[in-house]
């Protein structure tokens, strides 16, 4: 007769049976456990062993829509920034005068080279004005805004970007054990008594990602591209170089697989957090063994629609970025040091005058 | 004329007799003792003694109220409490009918100390008062420093006595706070005013910036595509801890008063030094 060694589940010492009373026991830690139990919990432990692999077909040229057609990139044009480098193509009817990046001038006209024919593009649905309004709504109330700033000739230099994107979809089994616990408390005239019942929870299952986004730009900022995420991908169409018209547009130069580390971070977290939210009623919820599978994931690669004002001040690039289809804003605005000051010393000195003659008067 | 004069002698030593004996004798009722410094234990000079009794003339005088200093070397088999009570309330201490006065006992036997009040000292001198005064001089009574510690007690009672002049002595709700005391306060109130500047532009320049990554991906969950294949939740084990419960008490402000063995009402505090 094979005999199974069940491991405790509170202290992972070898559990001994006890005919009389039909349960398994630990010697160790003085528990006692149903047969049944133990052997669920033996179960769902061995199902979630193993490492997380999160697989993705790579992308290449054909993986879309397939490479430029003959003469298809002749009515585009490329800038070069001779001080960020950064490589904006543009079509040839739109004339760039600086930088949107750096707000440099310097930019040299180029023919277009190394640029992978985009599968989808999401169209711009807001305007120049709305994008204007955006920022001065942004920048009302901010007592720390440096004058200049809000100048109606610098707002001007907002600008229509398409910043490539890497959209990846795939289907993510996973398998999450968590140790949990239901506490009690209640008391009687000389103790306070807590009860901790443990458990272990088990959940299995698989949930499906479509178009989750990655910067495929190193020029736009990451942080910046993420909040004013999310994109509706419904609305895309088949890249067509006639979107470009009075827009500028982004070369990508992250390659999808170098993006692969922040998605798989984005999509287990959000796994958790669903898997997590089937769990109800205990006090403490830990996670302790989690595996997760994507099999043959899908990358894309997508224009997305960006009005972008990139200001340098004192030395430094602050960026304001616009969803071009929702509207959703990001900005970072620079702060005057001289009203910074000002103002933490007025307040400083208003405050301890008036709290000083109060002591004193009380006192 | 010679008869007349030994009459006008005999009246007059008469009435001298009777002015001296109702001096004597019809006084200790209401007048106090005049023995202020009572160093029985021996613990100053006489020329600190003399010090001692000229400051605490001038408080009796201010107002009228009696401050003894009495030092011991046994406190008898009584508690410091009942022996600075009944020392107060046997030798005639105290100013008018309610015996207004504060009686500071440093016994040796033990190092015991006692600060008694009586009348008018439990008004003036509240358990936070005395509680205070104790701060202040006791740690020279432990040094040894006898004379630095009375003579401090003497400065106190003055100060104490002038701040409940209207009414209002030193309590919980009327802090005694020195002036360096102050100048910290106003100093933390300084830092307090920094922090708070600090934080404001902090938040007026938080308000600048939402930028913020994004570490998930739920935006772009398919819809209904959870799909669970295993639920199950397993009671392993239960365990029961206890803790003993334990109570709490506070106090307010004012004076909490005794009853001597002479049958007179006693504020004060003490301890060992």
């Amino acid at each position: 007769m094979a005999v199974i060694n069940y491991k405790c589940p509170c202290c992972d010492a070898t559990l001994t049976f006890d005919g009389t009373s039909q349960q398994l026991s630990c010697e160790y830690c003085g528990n006692s456990f149903e047969l049944d139990a133990v052997k669920q919990y033996d179960e769902a432990s061995k199902s979630a062993e193993g490492e997380s692999d999160f697989e993705w077909q790579p992308y290449q040229a054909d993986s879309g829509n397939g490479d430029w057609q003959e003469g298809e990139t002749d009515g585009m044009k490329m800038y070069v920034c001779s001080t960020c480098g950064a490589q904006i193509v543009a079509d040839e009817n739109t004339v760039a005068t600086f930088c949107l990046y750096c707000e440099n001038s310097t930019i040299i006209p180029e023919t277009v080279s190394g640029m992978l024919k985009p599968d989808f593009v999401v169209p711009f649905k807001k305007s120049k004005e709305d994008a204007k309004e955006a920022l001065k709504l942004l920048c009302k109330g901010k007592k720390l805004l440096p004058d200049f700033f809000i100048k109606d000739n610098r707002i001007e230099k907002i600008t229509g970007l398409y910043v490539p994107f890497w959209l990846f979809d795939g289907d993510a089994d996973a398998k999450i054990n968590y140790k949990a616990t239901k506490t009690r408390h209640w008391v009687d005239s000389n103790y306070s008594y807590t009860k901790t019942d443990h458990y272990m929870i088990a959940r299995e299952g698989s949930i499906g990602y479509n178009y989750v986004p990655a910067d495929g730009s190193s020029k736009a900022d990451d942080k910046f591209m993420e909040s004013i995420e999310p994109f509706d991908f419904d609305e895309a169409v088949d890249f067509n170089t006639a979107y470009l018209a009075g827009y500028l547009a982004d070369k990508y130069d992250v390659t999808s697989d170098e993006c692969k580390d922040k998605i798989n971070e984005r999509i287990r977290n959000s796994t958790l957090e669903t898997f997590r939210s089937t769990i109800e009623g205990y006090s403490t919820v830990v996670p302790k063994n989690i595996n997760m599978q994507i099999k043959q994931g899908k990358i894309r690669y997508v224009l997305m629609p960006v009005w972008m004002l990139n200001t340098k001040y004192q030395g430094k690039i602050y960026t304001f970025a616009m969803n071009g289809q929702t509207g959703k804003v990001a900005g970072e605005l620079p702060f005057s040091k001289k009203k910074y000051f000002s103002y933490m010393f007025g307040i400083t000195g208003v405050l301890s005058v008036i709290a000083t003659i109060i002591y004193l008067l009380i006192f | 004329m010679k008869e007349m004069s030994t009459r006008m002698k005999k009246i007059l030593s008469i009435f001298l007799f009777s002015f001296i004996a109702t001096v004597i004798f019809a006084t200790p009722a209401f007048a106090q003792n005049s023995d202020k410094v009572v160093d029985v234990a021996d613990l100053l000079t006489d020329a600190e003694e003399t010090k001692l009794e000229k400051s605490i003339t001038n408080i009796i005088e201010k107002y009228n109220f009696d401050v003894v200093i009495v030092t011991t070397n046994t406190l008898e088999n009584k508690t410091s409490q009942a022996y600075a009570d009944d020392y107060f309330d046997y030798n005639g201490y105290g100013v008018g009918d309610s015996r207004d006065g504060i009686l500071f006992l440093v016994s040796m036997e033990d190092r015991d100390y006692y600060i008694s009040t009586s009348g008018y000292g439990l008004n003036a001198f509240t358990d936070y008062g005395i509680g205070k005064i104790e701060d202040k001089v006791v740690s020279d009574l432990s040094d040894g420093e006898y004379n630095n510690s009375f003579s401090k007690f003497i400065d106190y009672v003055d100060k104490f006595l002038k701040e409940a002049k209207d009414n209002k002595p030193y309590d919980t709700n009327n802090k005694y706070v020195t002036s360096s005391e102050r100048v910290i306060t106003i100093a933390v109130i300084f830092i307090i005013a920094f922090i708070i500047g600090l934080i404001s532009v902090s938040i007026m320049k938080s308000g600048m910036n939402n930028v913020v990554d994004n570490k998930f991906a739920r935006d772009y969950v398919r819809k209904d595509s959870l799909n669970l294949s295993r639920q199950s939740d397993i009671f392993l084990y239960s365990n029961v801890t206890k803790v003993k419960r334990e109570s709490s008490s506070s106090s307010s402000g004012g004076s909490s008063s005794h009853t001597s063995s002479s049958g007179s009402s006693h504020g004060g505090h003490g301890g060992k030094f």
